[in-house]
């Protein structure tokens, strides 16, 4: 009976069946049972977190993994074949290439202080530049460049070490919270209301960078995640279950982990790129 | 008409724009459920199936067209869940029964129909709970026989093909499992109690 409900009979076995079932109630009444509760077993009954998600979503954030995943492979599986070098010998080859960005800055930064520190005096006349060139200024523009994309590196490497961070706290907080020792029945979650603190401290400091980064995603995110820790700092030290399945549904309803796990593989792939 | 799964699967192969994202589209549900069968967590249950599309679109050019892409789909779910079930340490399982759905704040605009009656929601939610009981207290090849063809819709052949077992080993499997089901809600629920064959409902 079971395989007639999957449609797995044959016409001639799935005929004999249906013979067999007028003539016999009993057997009759176990096809309609079993037939009931296959019905059932629908996925919206069984599933019932399946309906709040965003498939949509869910569904472009994966394409746009599985493409970065695909270019990150790409690139890996380029890069010993065009060198052919040992895995090691890359990496050493492209920290010496960012050496010159690297001064390149520092030099930036040593006119910008230098021009900003010197009193106001007497100036010496400019010597007009050789008939040819422009004084000058397309070196210092391309320092200033090299400076700016130093600094957007800087930042992505930052946003990405936050995000980690934060979803490691995160994680803790979905895992297994130790019981707490003053009150039976409670969480201590004393630890995780220090590292929110923490995280919250380096967002204040990160702002002004995150902002710079100009990306949408990243700034949503930060500030959804930014309510989640303001509410773990904002918990006792033994925290009731209930808060803490509130703030686990929270996670998994926002889809944290998975949102974090995307935009931090993106600024990691975008830092190297810059 | 809808590209069936072999067309589509070749498309993904050659890179054609949008293949991918309609492989996604279509079996990404069906792989939320057969990945909730064996890790019996939301969360990780989205985190496996995200983990398994990558996978898919990196190795699609190992796929070999002699098996449907679903069963090919279904096996490297299971391999990418058993990674995760022996990765998972602290986490422990989540139970869906643990989570009031109609506590304040929550929001289950989502989750329930709007024309459902809260008696309804009720019944509904609770036969859901039972059901769940029902499929995770099955033997583990049982269960998965089962959420493959049930949930996951695959063909009898193709779940003997994944699971490397013969036809007839699927069929006699499938069988135990829903009568298990079945005897389960009988044992367990009223509605089904009244409606099960003489000598069954005690």
């Amino acid at each position: 009976m079971t395989l007639r409900y999957y449609a797995a009979l044959g016409p001639g076995e799935d005929a004999a069946l249906v013979r067999h079932l007028d003539s016999c109630p009993a057997c009759a009444r176990g096809w309609d049972s079993l037939r009931q509760t296959l019905d059932a077993a629908d996925p919206a009954t069984v599933f019932p977190l399946e309906a709040g998600v965003d498939w949509q979503e869910f569904k472009r954030t994966t394409v746009a993994r599985a493409s970065a995943a695909g270019h990150e492979r790409r690139r890996t599986d380029r890069e010993p074949l065009r060198v052919g070098l040992p895995r090691s010998w890359p990496v050493a080859i492209a920290a010496a290439a960012r050496l010159p960005a690297l001064a390149a800055a520092v030099v930036v930064t040593v006119v910008l202080l230098n021009a900003w520190l010197r009193p106001a005096g007497p100036r010496v006349a400019r010597v007009p530049p050789f008939p040819g060139t422009n004084g000058g200024s397309a070196p210092l523009a391309s320092l200033l460049e090299s400076a700016h994309a130093m600094e957007d590196r800087l930042a992505r490497q930052g946003a990405a070490r936050y995000l980690s961070d934060s979803r490691s706290l995160l994680l803790n907080l979905v895992g297994a919270a130790a019981p707490c020792r003053k009150t039976d029945g409670q969480y201590d979650i004393a630890l995780e209301k220090e590292k929110s603190r923490q995280l919250l401290r380096r967002q204040n400091l990160y702002e002004g960078d995150l902002r710079g980064l100009e990306d949408q995603r990243l700034a949503t995110l930060v500030r959804q995640l930014e309510s989640v820790l303001m509410e773990v700092t904002a918990l006792d030290d033994c925290a009731s279950a209930r808060q803490i399945h509130d703030l686990r549904e929270q996670i998994e309803n926002r889809q944290f982990l998975l949102r974090i796990d995307l935009i931090t593989r993106e600024m990691q792939r975008r830092a190297d790129v810059v | 008409m809808e590209e069936d799964d072999f067309a589509l699967m070749a498309g993904v192969r050659s890179g054609r724009p949008g293949a991918f994202e309609s492989l996604v589209e279509r079996y990404q549900r069906r792989l939320y459920r057969l990945a909730f069968g064996y890790l019996r967590n939301h969360e990780d249950a989205l985190d496996a199936v995200q983990e398994t599309l990558v996978k898919i679109h990196l190795a699609r050019q190992s796929y070999r067209p002699s098996g449907h892409p679903f069963t090919w789909a279904a096996r490297i779910l299971a391999n990418q869940c058993i990674d995760q079930i022996r990765r998972r340490r602290v986490r422990p399982e989540q139970s869906l029964e643990e989570i009031p759905e109609d506590r304040p704040g929550r929001d289950i605009r989502r989750l329930v129909s709007p024309d459902e009656a809260p008696l309804e929601r009720q019944q509904r939610r609770e036969l859901g709970r039972r059901l769940r009981e029902a499929i995770f207290t099955l033997p583990p090849r049982q269960r998965e026989i089962f959420m493959l063809r049930h949930f996951g819709d695959m063909r009898l052949e193709e779940i003997a093909v994944a699971r490397g077992c013969a036809l007839g080993t699927v069929k006699s499997t499938l069988h135990r499992a829903a009568a298990a089901i079945r005897d389960h809600l009988v044992r367990t629920d009223p509605a089904f109690r009244e409606r099960a064959p003489e000598g069954e409902a005690s």
